[in-house]
């Protein structure tokens, strides 16, 4: 790709001796689409703080352009942020608000109007210009916390997760629509967001973080198909991780049985963590199955069924298209390609079981949605 | 339904009682401040004349002005400082945070009066410890020399103001600060501001409207503070709020109503502003989530122009007010002069101030006692007073006063040997008299039968519930001295006790309809009461007002009394102050304060010349009779006493009779 603008060196954060950022390192390219994936506490908003300049890191450096900032001031950078909120001023209208960082640099009037049009036109904001702030929707005060950024031409463009507070629809649409202006603009954006979905529509680089560290770097095909550890196995999508140790190479023996994989590079015999997507898993007459299970839940989900699937005591999320009924008897079947083989690690064997899985867990992963809204805003 | 209709008419009936209650002494106050006569209870016809009166009075042109000015400096002052303190709460953890609002509460809920007291208290004590160090700085080096003195004033009622506004401001900014978007701040640094063009360009409009609101409360608190004025203003200061308490202690002038007035509308004009504002902002929030009207506006031109110019107007009022109460107040050499209520003719003061170009700080205080405190406090910073008798025996004695260089008060000459050499000062050395004067009693003629000349009439259970009696125990219990043929400087227990028993004895009979002082000019002016023991001036002011009023000197006698002006030892302008004393002394002015006070002047040529004087003035003849009443002849004379200082045990004795009378 492009060359390197923004790096990040060593970089530790603590708050009252709570280390939030653990020596994090990290490049970015020009005009290049980077998110920062993670729970809420995992360190991706103060990551973006820092690059923003206004949070000063405890240790290690932010450079820019190969210069080092850590002592900038976020106004001397070449730097804009959309906040979380969109943190629009409520006492200017829909123009005054564009047109704040021009008048700031002491833009001539002309040019501020022209670049304000400008930027309202690819927001699709016209005619919106003397609106005040409080009287547009969500999605309407997002694109002009995004044109307030854009238009002053920064180099960078943090975006603290925009959308939290959109609709599921309205989300959608804007995600293509900030792709579309991303790549219109040519300019890099640093994306912070605990949705994966979101991460991996939009991104081109998907940084993974968690207590403080960064786990995975990769592209969104990188970090789904091949996830580095346990945490981000089942933070990108749905896994079902099993312990398992690795014969050979190739051959991987789980459940007292060996099956054929495509991984290698392991120690004979390692213990390793086995992730299989639900959707790598097919349902077959118990006959032809590699094991066999007992149904114990189906949702129909529109697309396809999850089906819950009893195997020896650990249970396994299967997505299929077929209906199974609840308390048959289903062989299940693998392909080697199926099986993803990590290395074990600290998150082994805290994730991976759909053993509490119920009707209610996608509510559940909504509320944990909220509770991270409500701990971001006391960040 | 029925039932539903009637309670309604209940409501409404109760409605209007509860706000004929609240309202109507404000109403009564607002019209009789356009009353043509001189009383307050009867009207005499509408005249703008107090309205008229007040603008001549320099009194409270002055006052005006240090109200106004102590009100803006300290609401700019306390705006400033309230704001950013508000700001620093509100990037403070909550504990914290909650811990010190709590604190800046307690201010406003805390009595004025202690809040008064304590820094009254705390600026004497400063001040005492300053000199300790003045002196010193000045013992040891003489580059700079500090002042030592220092004394409550305008700077100390402005740091009480300030201090007393600040919570009001914080409590008034810190919601909006709340409400505010904290990544504000962040996203207009992030524009390109830095931190202080943040704050100006994006906190400071956000938290625009607390400020406003905040500045207003501190404002009209400003205005409407008296306890706490009162106590740091110190002696030579004053605002209105203390010129209108301290004309009320002498007797209810017009003027008053008239002053109030205005104030109540000033105050009413910013309470309806802060109002409208507020249900403005509601009304703007409100609309901006609930519907999305399309057809927003911005407010057009002419509203923004006529806005601008309403501001304007506003400011230029505000200006012209400073403008022209300033000019009353500002002066450069200065004398201190601290006397009664209503006790000079104030164009005395304009015209010594344009002779001698020395500016006259002249304020006033309700009694001697008050005065006594006053000084004792070492807050006052009085050149020349003007005590009664008693009193400056009390202050010879306690070395408190300034001897006078009579060189530099050649009219001296001009009083009459009868005023001179008296108890208090038989060696003439520290006082010049300013105006003298007859305690009697008044009574109304019609509801007396035939005359009274006895002090009798003050007891007798004949007139129960009739009698006005005098509220300050020296004077009461020297009516009924007098009465029993005692002297009214008996320092006899018996005697005093005596009295008191009299005294009593007509309280429990229900003789006196009321112990009163101010009040005794409505009660007689309006044939409230039949009876009352008074002043001998105060009595022709009465009489303008109810001709059926006639004034007597008992044939027991009574107590004469001499005011007399003198000069404190910690005066720092004593050559002003002579000055002042001599100019007051003169003949013409002892002639035109008479006319004014209704007093008797102890100028030998004034008393001469009043006839004269009067005939010119008015073009009819002086009425011997009534001068004889403000002038007693020196048979009546002969009959009184003037007060001396009474030693501390009697003191105590009138103090713990008093007590037990029980008003």
């Amino acid at each position: 790709m492009s060359k390197e603008l923004i790096r990040l060196h060593d970089l530790c954060m603590a708050f009252d001796d709570e280390l939030v950022l653990d020596h994090i390192n990290l490049y970015i390219n020009d005009s290049e689409f980077l998110t920062l994936l993670g729970p809420s506490g995992c360190g991706k908003t103060t990551t973006l703080r820092i690059i923003g300049g206004f949070t000063t890191p405890t240790g290690g450096d932010v450079t820019f352009d190969g210069v080092r900032i850590n002592d900038v001031p976020p106004h001397k950078r070449q730097i804009n942020t959309v906040f979380q909120k969109y943190a629009l001023f409520p006492h200017l209208d829909v123009f005054e608000n564009v047109a704040f960082g021009l008048r700031i640099a002491k833009i001539p009037a002309p040019e501020i109007e022209q670049r304000v049009m400008e930027m309202l036109e690819v927001v699709s904001l016209k005619g919106f210009e003397r609106r005040r702030v409080d009287q547009l929707s969500g999605g309407q005060q997002q694109r002009v916390a995004i044109a307030r950024a854009l238009v002053n031409r920064p180099k960078v463009l943090l975006l603290d997760e925009p959308l939290g507070a959109l609709d599921l629809r309205l989300r959608k649409d804007m995600q293509i629509e900030l792709k579309r202006i991303q790549q219109q603009m040519g300019i890099t954006f640093i994306y912070v967001t605990h949705d994966q979905e979101e991460a991996l529509t939009m991104s081109d680089t998907v940084v993974v973080m968690d207590k403080g560290r960064i786990q995975q770097i990769g592209t969104p095909e990188d970090i789904y198909n091949e996830p580095k550890n346990a945490f981000v196995a089942d933070f990108i999508g749905e896994s079902n991780i099993l312990n398992g140790t690795m014969v050979r190479d190739g051959v991987v023996r789980m459940y007292r049985r060996e099956f054929p994989c495509v991984d290698g590079g392991f120690a004979p015999n390692e213990p390793v963590d086995v992730v299989i997507r639900p959707e790598d898993i097919d349902i077959v007459p118990v006959e032809q199955g590699q094991l066999v299970g007992t149904v114990t839940n189906v949702t129909f989900k529109g697309m396809q069924y999850d089906i819950i699937v009893d195997l020896g005591g650990f249970k396994w999320l299967i997505q299929t298209t077929d209906h199974s009924p609840v308390g048959a008897q289903v062989g299940v079947k693998i392909d080697p390609d199926g099986f993803h083989i990590m290395k074990k690690s600290e998150y082994s064997g805290l994730f991976g079981d759909y053993s509490s899985y119920s009707e209610e867990y996608e509510e559940l992963a909504d509320v944990s949605a909220l509770e991270e809204e409500e701990s971001g805003d006391e960040e | 339904m029925s039932k539903r209709t009637s309670n309604r008419f209940g409501d409404s009936l109760l409605m209007g009682l509860v706000f004929l209650f609240l309202y109507a002494p404000i109403f009564i106050l607002i019209i009789f401040s356009f009353n043509a006569g001189t009383s307050s209870s009867v009207w005499r016809g509408f005249s703008l004349h107090w309205y008229n009166e007040l603008l001549h009075n320099r009194l409270i042109l002055t006052s005006v002005y240090t109200t106004l000015m102590v009100s803006l400096l300290a609401t700019l002052i306390a705006t400033v400082a309230g704001t950013f303190a508000a700001i620093g709460f509100y990037s403070m953890r909550r504990s914290r945070r909650d811990t010190l609002m709590t604190v800046n509460n307690i201010p406003m809920m805390n009595a004025d009066i202690v809040t008064g007291v304590s820094l009254c208290l705390l600026f004497v004590v400063f001040f005492n410890g300053w000199e300790h160090f003045a002196v010193w700085i000045n013992s040891v080096q003489s580059a700079v020399t500090l002042p030592t003195r220092l004394s409550l004033g305008f700077g100390t009622m402005l740091i009480a103001h300030v201090c007393f506004n600040i919570p009001y401001v914080i409590l008034a900014v810190g919601p909006k600060l709340r409400q505010m978007d904290r990544n504000l701040i962040d996203a207009a640094q992030d524009l390109g501001c830095t931190w202080m063009q943040a704050f100006w360009k994006v906190v400071i409009p956000e938290i625009k409207p607390g400020i406003v609101s905040g500045a207003l409360t501190a404002f009209t608190m400003s205005v409407d503070d008296f306890i706490i004025s009162y106590f740091t203003a110190g002696s030579s200061t004053s605002t209105l709020a203390m010129t209108i308490y301290g004309m009320t202690k002498k007797r209810v002038s017009p003027q008053i109503n008239a002053v109030s007035t205005l104030l109540f509308v000033t105050v009413l004009v910013l309470l309806a502003i802060i109002n409208i504002r507020e249900s403005h902002q509601e009304k703007r929030a409100v609309r901006g989530t609930v519907s999305r009207p399309k057809a927003f506006k911005k407010p057009g031109r002419a509203v923004i122009i006529l806005r601008r110019v309403a501001a304007g107007a506003l400011a230029c009022v505000l200006a012209v007010v400073l403008i022209v109460t300033g000019k009353a107040a500002n002066a450069r050499p200065v004398v201190n002069v601290c006397s009664w209520g209503e006790y000079i003719d104030e164009d005395l003061i304009a015209e010594f101030e344009e002779t001698t170009g020395i500016a006259v700080n002249y304020q006033t205080v309700e009694s001697n006692e008050a005065l006594y405190s006053l000084i004792e406090m070492g807050g006052a910073d009085f050149d020349v007073i003007v005590p009664s008798d008693y009193m400056i025996a009390r202050l010879i004695d306690e070395g408190l006063l300034a001897e006078l260089d009579y060189g530099n008060i050649p009219n001296y000459e001009l009083i009459d040997a009868a005023y001179k050499g008296l108890n208090y000062d038989p060696d003439n050395k520290y006082t010049v008299p300013y105006a003298w004067g007859t305690l009697g009693i008044i009574y109304n003629t019609t509801m007396v039968d035939g005359e009274i000349t006895s002090w009798d009439a003050m007891f007798d259970p004949q007139y129960a519930g009739q009698v006005l009696m005098i509220n300050n125990s020296r004077d009461a219990l020297a009516a009924a001295l007098l009465d029993l043929g005692y002297s009214i400087n008996t320092t006899d227990e018996t005697e005093l006790r005596a009295a008191f028993g009299r005294l009593r004895e007509a309280k429990d009979a229900g003789v006196y309809q009321a112990f009163v002082m101010d009040q005794v000019f409505q009660k007689m002016e309006g044939g409230n009461a039949a009876i009352a023991m008074y002043y001998a001036g105060d009595y022709l002011t009465m009489l303008e007002n109810n001709e059926d009023l006639a004034f007597v000197v008992p044939d027991e006698g009574s107590n004469w009394f001499v005011d007399a002006m003198c000069v404190l030892k910690t005066a720092q302008h004593k050559q002003e102050a002579e000055a002042w004393i001599n100019f007051i002394a003169s003949t013409t002015s002892s002639l035109a304060n008479m006319d004014y006070i209704w007093y008797a002047s102890p100028n030998g040529e004034a008393l001469e010349q009043y006839g004269d004087y009067y005939f010119e003035l008015y073009e009819e003849e002086l009425d011997e009779e009534l001068f004889a009443i403000m002038a007693p002849p020196v048979e009546v004379l002969d009959r009184c006493e003037i007060y001396e200082n009474l030693p501390v045990d009697t003191l105590a004795l009138y103090n713990d009779l008093w007590n037990q009378l029980g008003i």
